[in-house]
């Protein structure tokens, strides 16, 4: 029938009100959040029409079937993080249904100017430090019905602040789990000064694999001159919640990012995915797995804006499908006039793992600097079947002979993280889910 | 009435198609764009009933429609163009019959040198009406109908009704919709079981009158074991106000057939160039599109195959050249609705002094569609900073067993190349020329003869002074 | 198997005319013409266009997508016209008293 929930407040002017009352933050943060609300209303839901959504119907999502900031008791047991298994970590936060549960952040580096943990208690102890960053504003809040709900809500955020020079050697963690038919309205914000290094793993999860909900959230990533980020993104939610989000990354001068996500769960996700290639000479890395099953629709739009010479962006996004799920990946390499000298890449492979799947690849090229080196490719295919048999006269299972078959072909991916415990987390997590092909 | 008017000579390069005859029109309908313009068109070619009624019911979908929010920038007032001329009263047999002012273009176009060649027939279209065809009598013997398509909607009826519009429906996109509502010329084609044309058919196209519109529609029908080659080329003089081309092509390959269509469009650089080309082709049959972009201010043109039952193949190789104020928006569309069928894309372009050339196409596996190969690769060449290259290819799989690839590049031209080639003796303009031509050589390489000669020459004119 | 759920009331859907409805997390497609009812996925194989706002023609049979015009059977779901070559699902309706109800066909 048409509603199986009773209709309930929702996203309402009771809520947004009783959540800023709550707040107590700067009144440049209140202001921010009180235009976005203002938008937020204005826009409608985004119309099929536009090329952005034409491929991913939602429909079928209607925001006043969740409640964000609903009473929830924390359950006994958190669902296991799986990227920071044996690792020695600078700090670690987490968050449950976009409330803080916890932030630890290690002596050594809290003395070196450090800060990481809950955006929402470090925005009101350092407003001023962060202020010009937050008002950078990466994402634009108008983009989208979406994208203004965030500014108006995030809560439950995280942030990783290193100062110049500094680098830090250990990796940081932050997981963000939802309840079932929970809402996360989450944030991460990254700052690297000058020269300074890091890495920060973030991962999310449901409290239940099949568990409903509904996550709307933004990441900015703001990467320095001569600075270097490592960032990996694993987004495990149950295979019920809605996920949009909005993540952008600007790269300075002789800087580097390394950015890599993965993509598990969700029921419907619409992403996008961009980084700006700032200042001259620098790079950014990009690395997507995806492995999608049942009737899941995974949407990722990504983006390489060349806007100055000299800098090189290289993206790889592999996803493996199953059952009846369907991938969408448009990839945009946009290259300014000025950008000369550009080395930009950009490559997506589907593997088919079912007859029911539906793999939309669309890679993109907008080029106006002739001075340029741009290629984009696509294959998409099944398992080989000579692979397969090799591997049964092995004494493989066809089970898993597939699991290896997969596993192999995201090996090029995996060879472009340098970190062994997400190497292994991203390897498991995949191998767990393959099951056995069609005959 | 349209007199003499001396093209502005200064606005840029100059080839011997720039020339303007003055026009003797017998027949001149109003400008603008309504019901009862549509139904006099039909009246003037005695059409039956049927063929009026889907042209006005083509009109009213042209009405509903948006413009496309995607491509180049249409910017036509489409109340200010003659949808309608008639030029002769009667289609001429044999060259004496043609009235010496449109002779006298043709003259200038070599169509006589061409007729006196192994041409099967020319079907030479002269503001919308075709007015000289002649079919050589082995070809009719062999029950070959190569006609215009006005005619054959007279004299063909039957046969004709049954492909008309069903490739591409009116209602596929607001420019089909304008052209079935509007058309007028074109060619229709019918190759009986069997029957193999060793030459290629061609015609030529000419927009002459000031804001005038070609809307011709061509239907090709190629039953089954035959096979057929159609070469279009056209060409119109320069002019300040705006010219649109709006054709729509249906084309269907039966079991065991092979059709190549070429086109060498080098349209004026006022004239917006709006096509829709669609293929179908059945089992074991073979469908190519040769398509050269090198002219008009706006081309928005995909031409596409559809790959109907197992065995079939499309093959498209698109090329597109543009200059300053030019936006070349052409690609090709391939898709896979049978299992063991096969297609594949070359798309090369080039974008030079401030022009745009952009790829756009999509490769579509369907349900079904198992055991299928595509392969797409597009290079693009941009020669200074003031241009523009994209490339915007779909690919949508919904099957597993398949091997689907796609390839894209966009660069300069070598340094190394350059180099090496002028340190033989050529001008940096010769070396570039030289290099351009050897990046676009596939294409070259599939065209009849006088068209190669032809399209090697306009590059090198389109690549003088492009050097700085 | 599974089973009939009510979508509409009858009052909701006139003759010609096309309702969307949600049943069971999918997009249905809902039609009243000539007397029947019936029910297809909201989705044009073409390019994936709702079904739900384009032409309902009754004495056809067909409902087109707005995006390209591909016309599909009301009855069967199959395509009728290009660009669509592929069919849309179609469910079964029955109405009891003034309830419109329909089973998801796989």
């Amino acid at each position: 029938m048409i509603a199986t929930a009773p209709p309930t407040t929702g996203f309402s002017q009771e809520v947004f009100d009783a959540f800023l009352a709550d707040r107590d933050e700067p009144g440049w943060l209140t202001d921010r959040r009180v235009a976005a609300w203002k938008q937020f209303n204005n826009l409608g839901m985004p119309s099929n029409r536009d090329e952005e959504w034409m491929r991913t119907d939602i429909r079928l999502f209607h925001f006043d079937r969740f409640t964000p900031f609903a009473d929830i008791k924390t359950p006994a047991e958190l669902p296991s993080a799986l990227l920071a298994v044996g690792v020695e970590l600078a700090g670690h936060s987490s968050s449950l249904d976009s409330l803080s549960l916890s932030a630890e952040l290690s002596e050594v580096w809290a003395k070196r100017g450090v800060l990481f943990g809950s955006l929402d208690a470090l925005v009101k102890a350092h407003g001023d430090l962060l202020r010009p960053y937050i008002e950078r504003q990466l994402i634009d809040p108008n983009q989208d019905k979406f994208s203004a709900l965030n500014a108006a809500l995030w809560s439950g955020a995280n942030l990783l602040f290193v100062p110049k020079g500094v680098k830090v050697t250990d990796p940081f963690h932050s997981f963000s789990v939802l309840s079932s038919g929970g809402v996360d309205l989450g944030k991460t914000l990254v700052i690297l000064e000058q020269g300074a290094e890091a890495t920060l793993l973030t991962e999310t999860a449901s409290t239940d694999p099949d568990a409903g909900g509904m996550h709307c959230g933004s990441i900015e990533l703001i990467v320095e001159k001569e600075a270097r980020l490592r960032y990996v993104n694993l987004q495990n939610w149950g295979s019920g919640v809605w996920h949009f989000a909005h993540q952008m990354g600007h790269v300075g001068a002789n800087a580097g990012l390394q950015w890599t996500i993965g993509a598990l769960g969700s029921r419907l996700a619409k992403v996008n995915q961009h980084v700006a290639l700032v200042g001259q000479d620098s790079e950014a890395q990009v690395n997507g797995v995806m492995f999608t099953h049942g009737k899941q629709h995974l949407c990722y739009n990504t983006h390489q804006h060349h806007k100055a010479p000299y800098c090189r962006s290289d993206l790889l996004y592999k996803s493996a499908l199953q059952d009846k799920s369907r991938t969408v990946w448009r990839g945009m390499i946009k290259v300014d006039e000025k950008a000369q000298r550009t080395d930009a890449y950009q490559r997506n492979d589907n593997l088919m793992l079912s007859t029911t799947a539906r793999a939309d690849s669309i890679p993109g090229l907008e080029i106006e600097a002739d001075d340029v080196r741009c290629t984009h490719g696509s294959t998409s295919g099944r398992v080989d079947d000579h692979q397969l048999f090799y591997a049964m006269t092995r004494g493989y299972t066809r089970q898993e002979a597939v699991r290896m078959i997969v596993t192999g072909f995201f090996q090029q991916v995996f060879d472009r993280i340098p970190i062994e415990s997400v190497r292994d987390a991203l390897g498991e997590a995949i191998g767990r889910r393959v099951r056995d092909i069609e005959q | 009435m349209a007199t003499d008017t001396i093209p502005d000579v200064s606005l840029g390069e100059i080839n011997k198609y720039d020339f303007i005859t003055p026009s003797h029109d017998v027949f001149k309908a109003q400008k603008g764009l309504n019901p009862e313009i549509v139904a006099q068109i039909s009246e003037m070619k005695n059409e039956p009933a049927w063929m009026r009624d889907f042209r006005l019911e083509s009109l009213k979908i042209f009405e509903s429609k948006p413009m496309p929010k995607w491509g180049g920038d249409i910017g036509i007032n489409f109340q200010d163009i003659y949808y309608y001329l008639k030029p002769a009263d009667h289609q001429g047999k044999t060259w004496d019959d043609v009235p010496q002012d449109i002779k006298d273009t043709f003259d200038k176009l070599g169509i006589p040198e061409a007729e006196k060649k192994y041409l099967a027939g020319v079907k030479a279209q002269f503001e919308s009406e075709v007015v000289y065809g002649s079919l050589q009598e082995d070809l009719g013997n062999k029950g070959v109908i190569f006609t215009d398509t006005d005619t054959a909607v007279r004299e063909h009826s039957d046969l004709l009704r049954e492909y008309f519009g069903k490739i591409i429906p009116p209602s596929d996109n607001k420019f089909a919709a304008l052209n079935s509502a509007v058309w007028s010329g074109g060619s229709f084609i019918y190759v009986p079981p069997g029957v193999h044309i060793e030459f290629p058919l061609q015609a030529y196209f000419r927009i002459n009158a000031e804001q005038m519109g070609q809307f011709e529609r061509t239907l090709i029908i190629v039953d089954e074991g035959a096979s057929v080659h159609y070469v279009e080329g056209c060409t119109a003089p320069m002019y300040t106000t705006e010219s649109l081309h709006s054709a729509v092509v249906e084309v269907i390959v039966k079991k065991n057939g092979r059709a190549r269509y070429t086109t060498i469009q080098n349209w004026a650089n006022n004239i917006y160039n709006l096509v829709t080309k669609r293929a179908v082709a059945y089992q074991d049959s073979l469908m190519e599109w040769i398509d050269g972009n090198l002219g008009s201010h706006l081309t928005m043109k995909y031409p596409a195959v559809y790959m109907m039952e197992p065995g079939a193949r499309g093959e498209i190789l698109s090329i597109a050249f543009s200059s300053k104020g030019q936006h070349q928006d052409a690609g090709a569309k391939v898709v896979h609705c049978a299992p063991h069928t096969k297609s594949r894309i070359i798309s090369k372009s080039i974008s030079k002094n401030g022009g745009r050339s952009s790829y756009r196409g999509l490769c579509k596996v369907e349900k079904g569609a198992t055991d299928c190969k595509s392969s797409v690769v597009c290079d693009a060449l941009i020669l200074d900073s003031a241009s523009r290259s994209d490339t915007y290819p779909y690919i949508e799989v919904e099957e597993q067993d398949v091997h689907i690839e796609h390839e894209a590049r966009v660069s300069r031209i070598g340094e190394e190349q350059l180099f090496y080639l002028m340190s033989r003796g050529l001008s940096e303009a010769e070396a570039s020329s030289m290099i351009v031509s050897g990046f676009i050589e596939p294409l070259i390489r599939e065209l009849p003869m006088e068209y190669a000669v032809e399209m090697n020459r306009l590059i090198e004119l389109q690549m003088e002074g492009s050097v700085g | 198997m599974s089973e009939f759920l009510p979508v509409a009331m009858k009052a909701e859907v006139p003759d010609p005319g096309s309702l969307l409805v949600e049943i069971d997390e999918q997009l249905i497609v809902l039609i009243h013409a000539a007397g029947h009812y019936y029910a297809l996925d909201d989705v044009c194989t073409h390019d994936g266009g709702p079904l739900s706002e384009g032409p309902l023609d009754a004495e056809e049979g067909s409902i087109a997508c707005p995006r390209h015009g591909a016309k599909f059977d009301i009855k069967t779901g199959a395509a009728l016209t290009m660009p669509a070559t592929k069919p849309t699902r179609s469910h079964e309706v029955k109405v009891e008293g003034e309830q419109i109800f329909v089973r998801l066909c796989e």
